[in-house]
């Protein structure tokens, strides 16, 4: 549907029922016409203090008929169009009672467009004031949290939405330790909002920071429907675009050879078995069939470890929730290179350090050695990788 | 010297990229790849009766679609064509080309369709990335791309403060250049003036590697069209022109980075450079490329890598980027199109890079077009665990 000065005749129409002024409407008993060229025409009847208004193709018994163009009709009604200068070039002529018409104007308050550009702080405003509507229990089932919104800059504010037993308030001011607290510039935070930017980006760029649970401010999607931007209200009713949810679950077996599955036998009697290659002398960890560089079949086994110097302690800040188990691991984590006593080089054997340990590790560099480490067993041994739990300070 | 077993040149006559973007959820697979195959199509003046041959690619575990190009077949243009499938993780989009080049040099075909793709949206990153590992061994460990081993090994080599400034710069050049993409995914509009501030604010991801310095997740795709000489030189006036390609791999491995100057690791990225380069007389890459499309996954491996596709040594890398001369208008400029840190959609990513660096040979790259002419261009692949793919690609065929 074609728009004039960004406003649809019918968007004049539709509006007529909330700027309808029953107070100027007293003692009127009369329908009035619309013949809006192209467009239809409307029937507007009042009687009572009450109002209709039907698009109707029989306009006979109407006290006036305003007959005009879509232009000039929303351009006058927007007051874009002088209404006299239209009257008097014949672009607006009205068949009947044009007193009677007059009255009609005392009827309905003005009809605003609305507003083209909304304003950070409008958006702002309406963003915060449509979040308890758009609060989805579904997606928040089992939640007890506080979820705190430091918008910063001269259009921001602070809200903190509690979320407790399928219910969500509101308030607009940040107390106590929430659960998680995201902190974003205001036009940012709009941009985030309508689509314009993703989250990723932001925070890549630094310019959002989450302080508390990262998993829930990414469950906040689930939690909270989409906001509507307002301007896009008016827009045309696009096609639904539907996209299907699916899961692949599937069970695996592998069988791991004679090679490896040496290796991992070890790992269930507590031994750390490389294989050393011939031809170049590296001991391989895992231990593997051939040595790729040398293209040499690699038969000697040797018992390595279990102790040894951390070379490389990759601290991991953030995790991906684990494809294999759901689970996110806590942050920080470090992932390390460890080179087992009767290894050199690069020969280093990867795995993990005890959690609260994280920090307290020196890296190897050339000759510098690493801080001495020991691997911890798990009780129930299968043959594989887990078998070690993870590495401790050997102390 | 061309490459001694290449039977016949073969010329870039058709490129289409869509534009990158975090989700594509107005179109589904087939929809989206038929954008890029339109683009290409169009840019060579050719209809899909023209091609004979279609190779498609992408790392089917993120989507978890098996034998996509059956469901893509009429957004692809292959139906009752020779249809060739690739997978091979991060190098993909560069695998698709060597594949196309080969099949085009040795006669097969005249005209062959490369479409890598790729819609991260609608699977797991992670998850393909991780089953991507060694299922024996290294699953439990993976969880991931991520690894701050580069930033630690260069922080070790070079100290803090020059290598962290430098990986900024580094990033934010890429930055520069994105804003000038209309195709990029992200494009943030940071300048120099924010080293400081990004290395504070931006959120750590693995030891030094922040999430500024990584690639993003993008939905998109890139199709390349490739003709034989003959036929090249009748499809358009500027075709480019592959001279040689080079594919180099590792056994799986995460000990790739050497921390021990006794016990140096001889990187994929290096030794594809230096038999490349031998092959085909260069001694002085730097001197010789006029630009380098590079598959830098995150600004620490981009600004570690630079040293090794160009046979630096010691800091000459650092001083290149330090110096700008790694920037549009510079000595040699790196990735003119934003890279991998301004879009990333993973089976697309490698044959983008080939794609730009043939859009920079023909002077075709926009806003993103380096000053200078372009005559010598050399793009990379990444994936795996060093696995690397290396490109030269050249204006005229003199060589």
């Amino acid at each position: 549907m074609s728009k004039e000065f960004g406003v649809k005749v019918e968007d004049i129409f539709n509006t007529m029922e909330e700027r309808f002024r029953p107070e100027g409407a007293k003692g009127v008993d009369d329908s009035f016409g619309y013949d809006i060229k192209g467009r239809g025409r409307w029937k507007l009847t009042v009687k009572d203090e009450k109002m209709t208004i039907t698009m109707d193709e029989d306009l006979e018994n109407c006290v006036a008929v305003t007959v005009t163009d879509p232009e000039t009709f929303v351009g006058v009604n927007i007051g874009k169009v002088d209404p006299m200068k239209a009257f008097n070039s014949g672009k607006f002529t009205v068949k009947g009672d044009l007193g009677a018409l007059g009255k009609t104007a005392k009827m309905f308050k003005k009809f605003v467009a609305q507003v083209r550009q909304m304003t950070t702080k409008d958006y702002i405003v309406d963003m915060f004031g449509t979040l308890v509507s758009r609060f989805q229990p579904s997606g928040a089932e089992g939640l007890d949290v506080t979820i705190a919104y430091d918008i910063t800059g001269p259009d921001g504010g602070q809200w903190m939405a509690t979320i407790k037993d399928g219910t969500c308030s509101l308030e607009n001011t940040i107390s106590g330790t929430p659960t998680v607290k995201l902190e974003v510039n205001a036009p940012d935070w709009v941009d985030l909002m309508t689509g314009k930017v993703d989250a990723m980006s932001l925070l890549s760029a630094g310019k959002a920071a989450i302080e508390g649970e990262t998993q829930l401010a990414l469950k906040l999607g689930e939690i909270f429907s989409p906001y509507v931007d307002p301007m896009d209200a008016d827009k045309e009713p696009e096609q639904e675009l539907i996209a299907l949810k699916k899961v692949i679950s599937v069970n695996q077996r592998f069988a791991t050879g004679p090679v490896l599955g040496k290796m991992l036998k070890g790992l269930r009697e507590k031994k750390i078995l490389g294989n050393r290659c011939p031809k170049c002398g590296r001991i391989q960890l895992p231990a593997r069939e051939s040595c790729a560089e040398c293209r040499v079949r690699v038969e000697e086994f040797v018992e390595v470890g279990p102790f040894g110097d951390v070379r490389i302690n990759d601290i991991a800040y953030f995790a991906s929730p684990d494809p294999l188990t759901g689970e996110t691991r806590e942050t920080p984590y470090g992932s390390i290179n460890v080179l087992l006593d009767g290894c050199k080089g690069n020969d280093t054997f990867w795995h993990m350090i005890r959690r609260d340990q994280t920090f307290q590790l020196k890296e190897g560099w050339n000759k510098e050695k690493g801080t001495r480490v020991r691997p911890v067993w798990a009780e129930d041994r299968k043959g594989e990788l887990g078998d070690i739990l993870y590495f401790e300070i050997d102390e | 010297m061309a490459h001694r077993k290449k039977n016949r040149n073969v010329g870039i006559v058709g490129i289409g990229q869509t534009h990158y973007s975090s989700h594509r959820e107005d179109v589904n697979q087939p929809e989206m790849i038929h954008e890029a195959v339109r683009i290409a199509l169009d840019d060579a003046g050719l209809s899909i009766n023209d091609v004979e041959a279609v190779v498609h690619g992408n790392m089917e575990l993120f989507e978890m679609v098996f034998q996509p190009d059956l469901w893509h077949v009429l957004g692809t243009g292959a139906y009752g064509k020779d249809s060739y499938r690739i997978t091979t993780g991060g190098t993909t989009g560069a695998t698709l080309v060597a594949a196309a080049d080969n099949l085009v040099a040795s006669g097969m075909y005249d005209v062959v369709m490369a479409i890598g793709f790729e819609k991260l949206q609608e699977g797991n990153t992670t998850a393909g990335i991780t089953n991507m590992a060694d299922p024996l061994w290294s699953r439990k460990l993976q969880t991931g791309a991520l690894t701050g081993s580069t930033g630690y090994k260069m922080i070790k080599e070079f100290g803090e403060e020059r290598a962290t400034n430098a990986a900024m710069r580094m990033r934010i050049q890429n930055d520069k250049h994105a804003c000038l993409n209309p195709n990029s995914h992200r494009a943030f509009g940071l300048d120099f003036e924010q080293i400081e501030t990004l290395k504070e604010s931006s959120p750590r991801l693995v030891g030094s590697l922040q999430l500024i310095h990584m690639c993003s997740q993008s939905d998109g795709a890139c199709v390349m069209i490739f003709a034989d000489e003959k036929k090249a030189k009748e499809i358009r006036e500027n075709p480019v022109w592959i001279r040689d390609h080079i594919t180099v791999h590792r056994e799986e491995t995460f000990n790739i980075f050497g921390f021990d100057e006794e016990y140096p690791v001889h990187m994929t990225h290096r030794f594809a450079a230096e038999q490349l380069y031998n092959r085909n007389d260069i001694d002085d890459p730097v001197e010789y490329f006029d630009v380098f499309e590079m598959y830098d996954p995150s600004a620490w491996w981009g600004l570690d890598w630079l040293r090794e596709f160009f046979l630096l040594e010691g800091d000459e890398h650092l001083k290149l980027v330090e110096n700008g001369e790694t920037a549009i208008g510079g000595k040699i400029p790196i990735n003119p199109s934003g890279g991998v840190t301004a879009a990333n959609p993973i089976g697309a990513t490698a044959m983008a890079r080939v794609a730009e660096a043939a859009l920079q040979v023909r002077g075709d790259a926009g806003a993103h077009q380096i000053p200078t002419p372009v005559n010598h261009a050399l793009a990379s692949g990444f994936g795996g665990t060093m696995w690397t793919v290396l490109f030269m690609l050249e204006k005229q065929l003199n060589w």
